[in-house]
């Protein structure tokens, strides 16, 4: 019967898993009221103790009562262990409830494996930790996110995205519902935009934008109150959605060649393509930053990047070898956006970029990435004091172009078409002081370099 | 309380799966206000002496112990400045107390070179029999000798003295009065049973473990997944928790990293982030359920003067999306169903310990409450913002129930006043200690500790 089926769950967790089935743990994995959770124990335990006396079955109760302590009728609330119920029972002078807190295989020494096992099955429900519980609050309402400006950028975005396309629709609308859900918004929005990405049209991309700039400063900020919470690592993701934002609101207008390039690469993997947009956004993201965020995140992207960005690269390549001269011609703000909605397009479009922006070393960098350790200095301002670190930087080699350490299958079709691109695009590369250390680029670290700002 | 209505159905869970398990809703909040408008500060200016503080203390105080004072010793005595006093003649003087102790932790004797002194050891008490009592008032002040506890008062308290000076400059005190307790509040508490828990001390990001089950406990209690029905339905009675103060452990505070150098501790995180993190999860989980107060402690994260500006709702990110969730100041006073509350997280009392003869943290509380001021030693010897319009410390009405967290052990007093008021004296031990928070029956004053234990390798009590 379906009732017995808890039965066999309960046999497994503890005998064959082994595990410290608690009351929560169990009404959390089988999605039970939590009383019942508790009944399910105790039928458990009863049937096999019927069944089988020897059973190696260890069980602590739970005990509350009133109890006498220092002159105060205390009530008291503890969890013993089986041989030691029925001492606590007497000693407390009215019973208030008892109950089966959980079952495990092996003699428990001291509760902690108790707390272990109730902390993570929370930590992982946080979201709906009184779904099972036996009192309903029904005051506890999650406030409404109070962004204003976020509003109408939403709804402005809402019908767009319904009909959107090249990927402006979907980083669009990722940002936001991102920024209010933290963490989780990262996984959902990147599930969300592969649905998104394949409606393709031409699309105003410039409503799209001011949309989006009005919203991209609260991102950021938001972003920065988060991110303490969130480990780097989620740190990284979470500014890596928020960058399309920003870039959309550098670029400008809709350029006819992302809708050529848009059919081309639909047959690119959709999946691709938010682990592409966001790998770009990334190292964009990376070198705005980089004077802010000096440390592991570099780490984690120039591993992440380079990869990723030589398989897109190869496709890329493949399908637009012939139009690789236009590709220099679009406006180099278009290709930011091109780039973040379709990672086909890639980092070689992407870096053409803003002249203005630091894109431009990003872009370099990108090119021709290499994994260098190198020395990084500069003066931190919040401390007082000169920091010296060690981090693996990627920098472009443009004078050397046979060069892809990278062991990844790098296309080598690729590299022809690079020195044709390099070119255009050093010249746009600005020396931008945030993104001073990409800059020095196969140039001779100066002694001057010493006291730059980096 | 709760275990008399919960006995019946003790053992109902000891039985196979039953259909329908029932769900009890939470007892709404049925009036909140919060009354703590003047303990919160806008903008913040340090630019003011500390003097006017007592200036303000002392006018506002004034009247109400002018009253006593005619109470007390009658309606024709002399009230009389200390300027006015004339050698001989009974009068009765309403001052500031100022006790001169040695053993003070002094910073100008500390950087003082001609002392040469080595940094005073924190002492648990600084009292000494060679301290001595002056009483002071706008313009002047006197020694204080003769019916007055030099050892029990301390700095701050506004007194009357009734006594007359003597010869040699000092003031013979024959009987003193305070302002008593202030004027009560009527009545409005419900006519059902409503239960509020207070605990204090969760010390979150201690180093040792041992209150971590208890919390969760804590935490399960309330929200309705420990216990059996009957004990499930009375936790639905509980309509409020209020954490006064101290969420965060001492060891959060360590400022080893002052004293290292630069590149050892330059990608260490401060402890308390850990802290507030498992803090956020607690208060997730029970603002899902329950309507929370947090009240800042001497070891969290915010100011460290009285009165404590509530924690930002930064540091909060889960639990701050619900409504549920109030972050108060400390003091915090607030009208919940018709009972006012007033409390503190107990920096006012342990400090007055400090000075004091008194031992016992419900006397000290009590004893403020008949002074009529939550924190007398504050600026002296506890930190405080200088105000200067008026003291916010000053008791103008008694509320109904008067806490303070992070006591040593659980107490509780209900307290009759003369002129009508009831007040419950509770002090809040602390939670990483005794494992013990208190619940407060609304409908008639009383108060219960509730105790949490896990069983450890060493067996138990």
């Amino acid at each position: 019967m379906a009732d017995e089926l808890y039965l066999e769950n309960i046999d497994e967790f503890v005998t064959d898993q082994n595990r410290v089935v608690t009351y929560k743990w169990l009404s959390y994995t089988l999605g039970v009221h939590v009383n019942q959770a508790k009944q399910m124990l105790y039928d458990y335990v009863e049937r096999k103790r019927k069944e089988n006396s020897g059973a190696q079955l260890h069980v602590t109760y739970l005990v509350a009562g009133n109890l006498l302590q220092n002159g105060y009728v205390c009530h008291k609330v503890a969890v013993v262990r089986e041989d030691k119920l029925e001492a606590m029972k007497s000693k407390l002078s009215t019973l208030a409830s008892v109950h089966v807190y959980s079952i495990q295989k092996a003699l428990l020494k001291d509760s902690s494996p108790l707390y272990s096992t109730d902390y993570d099955i929370v930590k992982s429900n946080l979201q709906h930790c009184s779904k099972f519980s036996a009192i309903h609050c029904a005051a506890a309402v999650p406030r409404t996110p109070p962004d204003a400006p976020r509003a109408p950028a939403q709804s402005q975005r809402g019908p767009d995205a319904a009909s959107v396309v090249n990927g402006h629709g979907p980083p669009a609308a990722r940002p936001p519902p991102q920024q209010q859900r933290g963490i989780m918004g990262m996984f959902a929005a990147k599930a969300a935009a592969k649905p998104q990405d394949t409606p393709k049209e031409t699309k105003a991309e410039a409503k799209e934008a001011p949309g989006v700039s009005a919203t991209s400063s609260k991102p950021s900020i938001k972003n920065s109150i988060m991110n303490n919470f969130f480990g780097k690592a989620a740190m990284n993701k979470l500014k890596a959605n928020s960058v399309p934002e920003q870039l959309k609101e550098e670029k400008e207008v809709a350029k006819p060649s992302v809708a050529v390039a848009e059919p081309e690469s639909s047959p690119n993997s959709v999946a691709e393509k938010p682990g592409k947009k966001a790998e770009s956004a990334r190292i964009q993201q990376k070198d705005k930053r980089s004077k802010t965020k000096r440390t592991d995140r570099s780490d984690d992207e120039e591993e992440r990047d380079p990869e990723n960005v030589k398989k897109k690269r190869k496709r890329i390549k493949q399908l637009q070898s012939d139009s690789s001269d236009e590709e220099d011609i679009p406006p180099s703000p278009t290709r930011e956006e091109e780039r973040a909605p379709s990672p086909p397009l890639v980092p070689a479009l992407k870096t053409e970029l803003e002249p203005a922006s630091t894109e431009g070393s990003a872009a370099g960098r990108k090119r021709k990435r290499k994994r260098v350790l190198k020395s990084k200095m500069f003066i931190d301002e919040e401390e007082g004091c000169m920091v010296t670190e060690k981090v693996y930087e990627s920098e472009s080699c443009t004078d050397s172009e046979d060069e892809f350490p990278k062991p990844k299958a790098p296309a080598p079709n690729k590299q022809p078409v690079l020195p044709a691109k390099r070119e255009p695009k050093e010249e746009r590369k600005n020396l931008k002081k945030g993104a001073a250390p990409v800059n020095r680029a196969n140039k001779q670290a100066s002694i001057m370099g010493f006291f730059q700002k980096k | 309380m709760f275990s008399e209505q919960a006995a019946p159905t003790a053992q109902g869970l000891l039985a196979p799966p039953s259909a329908e398990p029932p769900t009890f809703p939470r007892v709404p909040v049925s009036g909140y206000s919060d009354c703590s408008q003047p303990f919160q500060l806008g903008e913040r200016s340090f630019s003011r002496q500390y003097a006017h503080i007592y200036a303000v203390r002392l006018a506002g105080m004034r009247p109400g112990l002018e009253r006593c004072a005619r109470k007390q010793w009658g309606n024709d005595i002399a009230l009389r400045k200390l300027s006015e006093l004339q050698a001989g003649e009974k009068c009765c003087v309403v001052g500031t107390l100022f006790k001169a102790m040695q053993l003070q932790p002094s910073i100008l004797q500390e950087i003082s070179e001609e002392h040469n002194l080595v940094p005073q050891p924190p002492l648990p008490k600084y009292i000494q029999p060679s301290d001595e009592l002056m009483l002071e008032d706008e313009l002047q002040r006197i020694k204080l000798e003769g019916a007055i506890d030099v050892q029990k008062l301390v700095t701050g308290t506004i007194v009357a003295v009734y006594g007359s000076e003597q010869d040699d400059g000092r003031f013979l005190v024959e009987d003193h009065c305070f302002a008593d307790l202030p004027p009560p509040l009527p009545w409005n508490g419900p006519s059902s049973d409503r239960f509020v828990l207070l605990a204090s001390g969760l010390g979150l990001g201690s180093v040792s473990g041992e209150a971590l089950l208890s919390t969760q406990l804590l935490v399960d209690v309330v929200t309705g997944q420990l216990g059996a029905e009957g004990e499930q339905s009375c936790a639905a009675h509980i309509t409020r928790v209020i954490l006064a103060g101290n969420l965060l452990s001492q060891n959060t505070q360590s400022r080893d990293t002052i004293n290292k150098a630069k590149y050892l501790t330059k990608k260490t995180q401060a402890a308390s982030v850990e802290a507030v993190k498992m803090l956020d999860e607690i208060l997730l989980q029970l603002c899902t359920s329950v309507p929370v107060d947090v009240m800042p402690g001497e070891f969290d994260p915010t100011n460290y003067t009285l009165p404590q500006q509530p924690l930002h709702r930064c540091m909060l990110p889960l639990a701050s999306t619900y409504t549920t969730l109030h972050l108060v100041t400390n003091p915090y006073q607030a009208n919940l169903d018709g009972v006012r509350f007033l409390g503190t997280s107990g920096q006012n009392i342990s400090d007055i310990f400090k000075y004091s003869s008194m031992d016992d943290y419900l006397e000290i509380l009590e004893w403020t409450l008949r002074a009529g001021h939550i924190s007398p030693t504050a600026p002296d010897t506890l930190g405080c913002y200088p105000f200067y319009k008026s003291d916010p410390f000053i008791l103008t009405e008694c509320p109904h129930v008067y806490f303070c967290g992070n006591a040593p052990h659980f107490q509780s007093k209900l307290l009759q006043g003369k002129e009508g008021q009831r007040v419950l004296l509770v002090t809040v031990p602390d939670f990483s200690a005794t494992q013990t928070a208190c619940l407060i029956n609304l409908r008639d004053l009383t108060c219960q500790p509730i105790t949490f234990s896990g069983f450890g390798a060493d067996s138990e009590d």
